[in-house]
């Protein structure tokens, strides 16, 4: 398709490399720029190590001991995606039976909502009580906390169709379905995304508290152990490690979401790009 | 075509005679009374109108008289308070199916281009699109779509957002049109060029056609019969039948007769203290 009144179209959906340096690029510079003002800053005011090591000390004592890290960067992992996994999968079903069903609106989503304001993290104590201190309880700690978030813009997305939309639907004489499938999904999708973002953002976080509570693996613990000993470097180089996971769980779904709905992720980009 | 029973200089249009031919829509004594939080608004008070099948029916009246209303109760897609309402001799009772509806606002669905937004209408009607996607091209085409296809509703003006719109409730070729201020959102040049193509179109087609706007001069190009709606609680004001030959090429819109019809409505409406000189 040719468009001779619109010669200078940005490219259609999605977005190339260079693009993504070029609207990144600053952030990075940023990062690294405050790196080494960091490194510089410590040795030029000669700060303590075991209150702020330099950049480089971090990255050295985690080269060293790299091994137990990753091991225990592994152990988080698998509690944040199982957690995050579950709470996707139960939260968008549950999300289209309140939707879909009066009973689950009036009854169980109240109930819900309620919980939610139990400060979940609160309950992590109960879980090890019930369910001891392996996977288990910081696994459902992770679904806890990423579950809401998903459920609530979930049922905001299905709820939200354009009533016009809707109306249009109905002259066609389309069943339910046929409306879900290609109205009512898709629409909602980004809502969906959106709390699927805020939950990932929330996974990484509530693995940390779970395993804080009781652990004796993972990187919660390790964070415990390095702490009693004042060993600050490796205090970093967890804290470094753990928010690249949460970034990398983030952005995974950030990436499924470009390639569900890259026309809702083209259009918010171009409102973005002149700026 | 103009039908024998209802119309004429008389006020309002006389109850629906029995000797009537079949008429394609026929609304009796409608009223709809809206209740919202304790606000009450009469919006319809007695509407009569009967469209005979294949007629083109221009609505007019002032912002906020029931028009929209008036079309979505037609369709089905609104109950209403009292009355009666009948498509092709069967009570409206829910969704009607067997027309093609565009809205005041153009509706479309944001993460199918404009090919696909066209195709939704027989994608859900359980009808095979590419069956369709000829008909939708060339019809994208007419309406001066023909390169934007796979361009986004988003990528598109508020003018060409409508124009699919329009293309998507002419897809299936359906008996029956209700178009609400379809030409609302276009600019005055593009406006006549559609006011031509759907005439064109509509004398080829000779579906059954409600059409509703705010403009007298493009009711009066466009109907065989203009009903003229008071200020809310909408009712019909007057029935004129606009006797101009068609197709109505540039003579017939700056005939006198013309100009007349555009003054008997201007004038319903000053009456009314809508327009104000
Ligand atoms: N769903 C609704 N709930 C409450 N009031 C409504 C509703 N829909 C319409 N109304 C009221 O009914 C009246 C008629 O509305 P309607 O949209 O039919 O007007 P209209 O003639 O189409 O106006 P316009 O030319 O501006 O589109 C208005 O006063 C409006 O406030
Ligand atoms: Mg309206």
């Amino acid at each position: 398709m040719t468009a001779p009144d619109l010669p200078a179209a940005a490219p259609p959906a999605g977005g190339s490399v260079p693009a993504w340096i070029r609207k990144r690029g600053g952030a990075i510079v940023i990062a690294i720029a405050l790196l080494l003002l960091w490194e510089v800053g410590v040795r030029l005011l000669g700060i303590k190590e075991y209150l702020l090591p330099p950049p480089s000390r971090i990255w050295l004592e985690f080269a060293k001991r790299s091994g137990t890290v990753m091991g225990g960067a592994w152990v988080t992992t698998q509690e944040i995606l199982g957690g995050y996994v579950l709470a996707v999968l139960v939260s968008i079903p549950f999300a289209l039976a309140v939707t879909y069903s009066r009973f689950m609106e009036n009854a169980v989503y109240p109930v819900v909502v309620f919980l939610q304001i139990v400060p979940k993290i609160a309950i992590a104590p109960l879980f090890i009580i019930w369910f001891g201190f392996g996977y288990t309880p910081k696994l459902l700690i992770v679904f806890l906390l990423s579950f809401f978030p998903i459920v609530v813009s979930s049922i905001a997305g299905f709820k939200a169709v354009d009533p016009e939309i809707m109306d249009f639907a109905r002259t066609t004489g389309a069943g339910g379905w046929k409306l879900f499938a290609r109205i009512r999904l898709p629409q909602a999708l980004p809502d969906i995304f959106t709390g699927m973002k805020v939950g990932a953002a929330l996974s990484a976080t509530a693995a940390i508290v779970a395993e804080f509570v009781a652990s004796d693996r993972g990187l919660g613990y390790l964070l415990l152990q390095y702490n009693g000993n004042l060993d600050t470097p490796m205090v970093f180089a967890v804290i470094f490690l753990l928010s690249f996971i949460g970034l990398a769980v983030y952005y995974t779904v950030e990436f499924i979401e470009r390639i569900t709905i890259p026309w809702h992720v083209s259009q918010t980009n171009a409102g973005q790009a002149p700026l | 075509m103009p039908q024998g029973a209802a119309a004429g200089e008389a006020a309002a249009a006389g109850a629906a005679s029995p000797a009537a031919p079949p008429a394609h829509i026929e609304i009796d004594d409608l009223c709809q009374t809206f209740r919202r939080a304790g606000m009450v608004t009469q919006a319809l008070d007695g509407v009569d109108l009967l469209v005979a099948p294949s007629e083109l029916v221009v609505v007019v009246g002032p912002s906020g008289c029931g028009k929209s209303t008036l079309l979505r109760i037609a369709a089905g897609l609104l109950p209403f308070t009292s009355g009666r309402v009948r498509i092709g001799g069967r009570d409206v009772t829910g969704p009607q199916t067997e027309l093609g509806i565009v809205f005041q606002s153009p509706v479309l669905l944001d993460w199918r281009n404009v090919l696909e937004n066209v195709l939704i209408q027989v994608e859900l009607r359980g009808m095979d699109p590419r069956r369709y996607r000829e008909r939708a091209e060339r019809l994208l085409a007419d309406v001066g779509l023909g390169d934007f296809q796979d361009r986004r509703p988003r990528e598109l003006s508020g003018g060409m957002r409508q124009r699919v719109a329009i293309v998507r409730a002419l897809i299936h070729d359906p008996p029956l049109l209700m178009m609400d201020e379809p030409f609302g959102a276009l600019d005055a040049l593009t406006r006549e060029q559609m006011r031509i193509d759907l005439e064109k179109l509509w004398l080829a087609q000779r579906h059954t056609l409600i059409f509703v706007t705010h403009g007298i001069a493009e009711a009066v190009a466009l109907a065989d019969r203009v009903v003229v709606m008071t200020p809310r609680p909408g009712r019909i004001e007057r029935i004129i039948p606009i006797d101009l030959p068609r197709p109505r090429d540039k003579a017939a819109v700056t005939s006198a007769r013309f100009t007349e019809y555009v003054d008997e409505i201007t004038e319903c409406f000053m009456r009314y203290g809508v327009i104000r000189y």
